[in-house]
């Protein structure tokens, strides 16, 4: 009888432990659907095709936002993909040397490291000289913050190869560049392109390193030399100032920056299952 | 002539001796078994001979192997693998290309055609060397994943005979599959030694009688015996051998 309380008693503690750690993401979810979704519902396309408008006035859209981010997330991974799946690589097929023991804890490091000091290294670095803010220099920043996620996942994937294809290649006469890019690389392929997609929806929500990097722009797109705005910036904008209007579009802004995140997230989710 | 000739072949896994000064004439066309039982350095030897061992950074190789009088440590490595061919234990066909394509691959980057019409006259030549075409001819560019164990495994041989070898080299190559497709290999085996010079690994002495011409039996890292097949299983000389063979150690 005791052990079937005690057994009762404690099913009830995991369930609710359960349900207690997806509160948080279930309230954030149905919060920012439900104010954000009025939103874009009233303001249909306009919300989306449509810059800031002034405060207390009627319309108005997040258009620079979306347009900075994409830019951003675009140019970060064209930047960081590649050198981050390079990195990876390297890590994988020479686990021994001294460049991968270094990284291996570095990127470690790097995926706990405070966002903002990347950008305020960035600042230093890049807006500094070049006397602005810019869609480039947020990029930098953004390419950094994604490295260490890609590296790690291409590095997974590439040793969950099994070691018979990398044998069988070899025997072939292959030279080792082909084998780690024609036949390694290609079947590790799915983990690769999860870590960059991770990647990718981790930058595309970050805040902190655009703060002293992207500046702002709120009713122009630019250049990619130029001050850009960014979804999660002008949350973080919106939401301080005084208007109720500002408000309103700051949940739409979150709404769509969830959707953005979820499109990307949940496919990667699936992926990983079905594997 | 000798195909492969083997001079005090000492191999180290760090620091732990897993042959022990191998001597062996591996004489040109025909099979040659090598056989033992697990563990007793067989399959080391045989990634020796094709130098597969040096990717592992631990090991450790003294002694020499020669082929057609050759050393193969003084030749390009990508040559020496280009000219003994290997197929392993676990049938490994690489599962994103198509049949066609691991057949191709191989001999496209080692530039063994020059042109398209070549390569898919190679590709046919292969397969049915391989006794593996009839089967896979209206599915060539289907993926290699799809085929059964044993087709994947005359794939392997298929893809290894493109390339042209002087020599192949089989690990135990039936290890894994049913009895009718390791009954097919074998038949290939037969056919291919006519050709090629064959040195198969196995740890089954019944299948070195079945299909080798030549045997040598090693047992903890040394050749214990080494001969005409029929003499070494009717008049083996050594005890261990006897033991072997008639299936008391092993």
């Amino acid at each position: 009888m005791l052990r079937e309380i005690k057994n009762g008693v404690f099913l009830f503690y995991l369930l609710a432990s359960s349900v207690l750690i997806l509160l948080p993401l279930a309230h954030i979810l149905f919060s920012v659907s439900a104010n954000g979704l009025p939103v874009l519902m009233s303001r249909g396309m306009e919300f989306l095709t449509s810059t800031l408008p002034g405060p207390n006035k009627p319309g108005g859209g997040i258009f620079p936002a979306i347009f900075g981010t994409f830019t951003m997330v675009f140019l970060s991974s064209l930047i960081g993909i590649p050198l981050a799946i390079l990195a990876g690589v390297f890590i994988a097929e020479y686990p021994k040397s001294i460049i991968s023991n270094l990284a291996r804890p570095l990127m470690l490091i790097m995926l706990e490291f405070p966002t903002i000091l990347v950008g305020l290294f960035v600042m230093v670095v890049v807006v500094i000289p070049m006397g602005t803010f810019s869609a480039i220099a947020g990029a930098i920043a953004l390419a950094i913050i994604m490295l260490p996620y890609v590296t790690t996942y291409t590095e997974q994937a590439m040793r969950t190869v099994p070691e018979s294809y990398k044998e069988g290649a070899y025997a072939l006469g292959l030279k080792k560049a082909r084998v780690v890019f024609a036949i390694t690389m290609r079947l590790a392929r799915k983990g690769i392109l999860t870590g960059m997609l991770i990647g990718m929806a981790k930058v595309a929500g970050e805040t902190a390193p655009l703060i002293f990097t992207a500046g702002i722009a709120w009713r122009s797109i630019g250049g990619i030399n130029e001050p850009t705005g960014a979804i999660p910036l002008w949350i973080y904008y919106l939401v301080q100032q005084p208007y109720a209007n500002y408000h309103e579009m700051a949940w739409g802004a979150a709404f769509i920056l969830m959707l953005i995140f979820l499109a990307v997230f949940l496919p990667v989710r699936l992926m990983m299952v079905r594997s | 002539m000798n195909a492969i000739e083997i001079d005090d072949l000492r191999v180290k896994y760090s620091n732990v001796e897993v042959l022990k000064g191998i001597n062996l004439e591996i004489p040109e066309r025909g099979c040659f078994a090598i056989m033992g039982p697990s563990g007793c350095g067989k399959s080391t030897l045989l990634k020796a001979i094709n130098r597969l061992l040096e990717l592992n950074p631990d090991v450790k190789i003294s002694g020499d192997i020669r082929l057609f009088g050759e050393s193969v440590f003084r030749m390009d490595v990508t040559k020496v693998r280009r000219e003994i061919g290997m197929v392993f234990q676990f049938p490994n066909p690489f599962p994103h290309m198509s049949i066609y394509d691991n057949v191709a691959y191989a001999a496209r980057c080692n530039k063994i055609v020059k042109n398209k019409k070549e390569l898919d006259e190679l590709v046919e030549w292969a397969l049915k060397k391989a006794a593996l075409y009839d089967e896979v001819k209206d599915r060539l560019r289907k993926k290699a994943s799809q085929l059964s164990g044993g087709q994947m495994q005359r794939l392997c041989i298929a893809r290894a005979l493109a390339l042209k070898p002087k020599v192949l080299l089989m690990d135990e190559p039936t290890a894994n599959l049913d009895p009718i497709a390791s009954g097919k290999i074998e038949e290939l085996i037969h056919e291919l030694k006519r050709d090629y010079t064959v040195v198969i690994v196995t740890h089954s002495p019944a299948q070195a009688a079945r299909v080798a011409d030549f045997v040598a039996f090693i047992y903890m890292g040394k050749v214990v015996e080494v001969g005409d097949v029929s003499e070494v299983f009717e008049r083996p000389k050594h005890e261990l051998t006897e033991k072997y063979v008639t299936g008391r150690i092993g």
